[in-house]
C-alpha cells in the first residue's frame, strides 16, 4: 500500500500554548459571549420547547406502524408472512385466515406488533410485497403505563391514518 | 457577656452556618442554568409551584425531594459500614466549617467594643483553612476505600495524590501572601486591601500578587475537585469515581459538600486576592464618615437597578411559542410587582434610617450590611468563574495534572516567594 501520507502538525508544544492561560482565556471569552447573549435575551437559545412545539417529521421517518387499505376500505395485507419472517426483533405475530371480502384468498385474522420488541428498522416495510405495512404515521413517541398496551392489534394498526400524502411518501424513497 | 454580645454571637454563627447552605441552592441553579446558557440551551426551567418557576430555582426543590425519597442503599459487600457512612459527613462538614474563619464584614465597633465579623472570631485565619482543606480530602479517600470498589479506590487514590500535589503550591502562594500582608488573620488581610496603591488603585491581593493569585486559584480549583481537575470523579474513566457506590442522600451529601467547598474556596479567594468585604475605593472609615451621602446615593441607584431588572424579567420571562393568554407573562408581572415591593421597602428603611437614627452606631451597622452584600456579590462572581471554567475547559489527563502541579506551579510559586520577599525587603 503506497497511499499518500500526510503528517499532521502536532499542536500544543510551543511556549505560547504551553502557557495554557492565554488559550484558556480565549476559550473562556467564547463561552462567556454565549452566556451573556443568552442571558440578556433567552429567545436566542437553540432549543425546541418540546411538548408544546413538535419536531417536524419527514416522510422518511420511521414512526409507529400502520396497515394500509385499498380505496374501498379493505386491507391490503394478504398474510404472506414476509414481514414476520424478515423481522430481526421478532415482534410481529400474524395468524392467517380465509379472506372474506373476496379480494384474494388470505387475510390476517390476527396481526400483533409488540412495540416494546420493535427496533424500528423498517425491514417489514421493505419486505412487504403489497405495500400493506408502512411506518409513515409520524408517531414518534409511544407511551403507556402497562406492557399489554404496547401490543398493537389489527384494528389499531388499521385505524391509524398516514401523516403524509401519497406523493410525499413516494418522494421519500419508498 | 451582655445581651448584645449573645445576640451578635448567634447572628454571626447563623450567618456562617446558613449562608453556605443557602448558596448550595443558588450554586446548583447557577451551574445548571449557566451550563445551559453557555451551551446555547435552556437548562432546567420547567419545575414550578402553581406556575411559578422562579427562573428554574424550583428545580432544586424537586431534586432535593428526589434525593431524600430515594432508597438509601449500603451495598452488602461494604465491610466497614461506619466509615462508609462517615465519609460524606466528613466531606460536607469540613467544607462547611472551613467557612467559619472567613470575615464577611469589617470589625464592628459598638460602644467601643469590637466584634470580629467571622462565624468563629479566631485569629487563626488562613491556618484554619489550610488545616481543614487538607482534611476534607480524607472524606473522599475514605469513601473510595470503604466502597470496596475498583473505581472508588482509583478515585480516592487520585484525589489523594492530587491534593498532595496541589496543597504545596497553594501553601507556597499563601506564604508569599503572608510576606506581603504580614499577618495570618483574614480580617487584617481584608483591612490591608482597603488601602490604595499610588493613591488610585485598590491595593487588592491580585494587584500585588498577580502570579500568586493565579497559582492559588488553580490550586483551589484542584482542591475543590472541580473541572479541569475533577479526576477523582472522571465519569469517562471511573464511572463516578469515589462516590460510585453511594445513593440517595449520602450521594446528596457529597454533592452538597462539593458546592459548599466551592463557596468556601470562592470566599477565601475573594478574601485573599479580591479585597474581601472591601468596596473598591471606599474603606470602612470612609463609608462610616460619608454614611448619609452613600445612603442617598443608594436610594437613587436602587430604582434604576430595579428598572433594569424589571425590564430584563419582562423581556425574558415569556413563552417562546404561540400561547393564548401566556401564563408566563402573568408570572413575570407578579415578579416585577414583588421586585418593586422590595425596592420600596428598602427605600423606606433607608429613609427611616436617614431621618431618625443616622450618625453613631447605626452608621456602622449600615456599613456592615453594605460590606456583607459586597462580600456575597464578589463570592457569587467567583463561584460563577468556577462554573464558567467547568463548562469551558476539558479535563486534564492524570500525568498532565501531576506535571502541571510539580513542574510548573511549584517552581513558579517558589520564584514568587523569592521575588516577593526581595521586593518587600527592598521597600522596607
Amino acid at each position: 500500500m503506497s497511499g499518500k501520507v500526510k503528517i499532521m502538525e502536532r499542536k500544543g508544544k510551543d511556549l505560547y500554548e504551553r502557557l495554557f492561560l492565554i488559550e484558556v482565556f480565549k476559550g473562556m471569552a467564547v463561552t462567556f459571549g454565549h452566556f451573556l447573549s443568552n442571558l440578556l435575551d433567552n429567545s436566542k437559545l437553540l432549543v425546541r420547547h418540546y411538548p408544546e412545539q413538535k419536531p417536524e417529521i419527514t416522510a422518511r421517518w420511521r414512526g409507529r406502524h400502520r396497515l394500509t387499505t385499498h380505496e374501498d376500505g379493505t386491507m391490503k395485507c394478504v398474510a404472506c408472512f414476509m414481514c414476520q419472517t424478515n423481522c430481526p426483533a421478532k415482534c410481529i405475530i400474524i395468524e392467517a385466515g380465509e379472506r372474506i371480502d373476496g379480494k384474494t384468498e388470505k387475510m390476517p385474522v390476527r396481526f400483533d406488533i409488540d412495540l416494546l420488541e420493535c427496533i424500528y428498522c423498517g425491514y417489514c416495510v421493505e419486505a412487504c410485497p403489497m405495500d400493506a405495512i408502512r411506518m409513515d404515521t409520524g408517531i414518534f413517541s409511544v407511551t403507556g403505563s402497562e406492557r399489554p398496551s404496547f401490543v398493537m392489534g389489527l384494528d389499531a394498526l388499521l385505524a391509524t391514518p398516514g401523516a403524509f400524502t401519497e406523493e410525499e411518501y413516494k418522494k421519500g424513497g419508498a | 457577656m451582655s445581651q448584645l454580645d449573645i445576640l451578635l454571637l448567634i447572628l454571626r454563627v447563623a450567618f456562617g452556618a446558613f449562608v453556605p447552605l443557602c448558596f448550595i441552592a443558588v450554586l446548583v441553579w447557577m451551574e445548571r442554568r449557566g451550563a445551559g446558557f453557555i451551551q446555547d440551551r435552556s437548562g432546567p426551567n420547567r419545575a414550578n409551584i402553581f406556575g411559578f418557576r422562579a427562573g428554574g430555582l424550583v428545580q432544586n426543590l424537586a431534586d432535593a425531594v428526589k434525593l431524600i425519597t430515594k432508597e438509601d442503599i449500603i451495598p452488602d459487600h461494604v465491610k466497614h459500614k461506619f466509615y462508609f457512612v462517615l465519609a460524606p459527613v466528613i466531606v460536607f462538614c469540613i467544607a462547611l466549617i472551613s467557612f467559619a474563619a472567613v470575615p464577611f464584614a469589617d470589625v464592628l465597633v459598638i460602644n467601643g467594643k469590637e466584634y470580629i465579623m467571622q462565624a468563629i472570631p479566631t485569629d487563626l485565619g488562613i491556618l484554619w483553612f489550610l488545616a481543614l482543606a487538607g482534611f476534607g480530602v480524607y472524606g473522599i479517600i475514605l469513601a473510595g476505600w470503604s466502597s470496596h470498589n475498583k473505581y472508588g479506590v482509583l478515585g480516592g487514590l487520585r484525589a489523594a495524590a492530587q491534593v498532595i500535589s496541589y496543597e504545596i503550591p497553594m501553601g507556597l502562594a499563601i506564604i508569599s501572601m503572608l510576606v506581603v500582608y504580614g499577618t495570618v488573620n483574614l480580617t487584617e488581610m481584608a483591612q490591608f486591601q482597603g488601602q490604595l496603591l499610588f493613591g488610585f488603585i485598590p491595593m487588592w491581593g491580585v494587584v500585588l500578587q498577580p502570579l500568586g493569585a493565579i497559582i492559588f486559584i488553580v490550586a483551589a480549583f484542584a482542591e475543590t475537585n472541580r473541572t479541569p481537575f475533577d479526576l477523582a470523579e472522571g465519569e469517562s474513566e471511573l464511572v463516578a469515581g469515589f462516590h460510585v457506590e453511594y445513593s440517595s442522600m449520602k450521594f446528596g451529601m457529597f454533592f452538597m459538600g462539593e458546592y459548599v467547598a466551592m463557596f468556601t474556596s470562592s470566599a477565601l479567594i475573594v478574601t485573599l486576592y479580591f479585597g474581601g468585604f472591601q468596596i473598591p475605593w471606599l474603606a470602612t472609615e470612609t463609608l462610616v464618615n460619608y454614611a448619609r451621602l452613600i445612603t442617598v446615593l443608594l436610594m437613587l441607584l436602587l430604582p434604576v437597578f430595579g428598572l433594569f431588572f424589571a425590564r430584563w424579567i419582562a423581556k425574558n420571562n415569556k413563552s417562546h411559542y404561540d400561547r393564548p393568554d401566556d401564563p408566563r407573562v402573568r408570572e413575570a408581572q407578579v415578579y416585577i410587582k414583588g421586585l418593586w415591593a422590595i425596592v420600596a421597602a428598602l427605600e423606606i428603611v433607608l429613609f427611616i434610617y436617614l431621618i431618625t437614627v443616622s450618625g453613631g452606631v447605626a452608621d456602622r451597622i449600615l456599613v456592615v450590611f453594605l460590606q456583607i452584600i459586597t462580600f456575597l456579590v464578589k463570592t457569587t462572581l467567583m463561584c460563577f468563574v468556577y462554573v464558567w471554567v467547568r463548562w469551558t475547559l476539558p479535563r486534564f489527563r492524570y500525568d498532565q495534572l501531576q506535571k502541571l502541579g510539580w513542574q510548573t506551579l511549584l517552581p513558579l510559586s517558589l520564584l514568587n516567594i523569592f521575588v516577593t520577599s526581595a521586593i518587600v525587603v527592598a521597600l522596607s
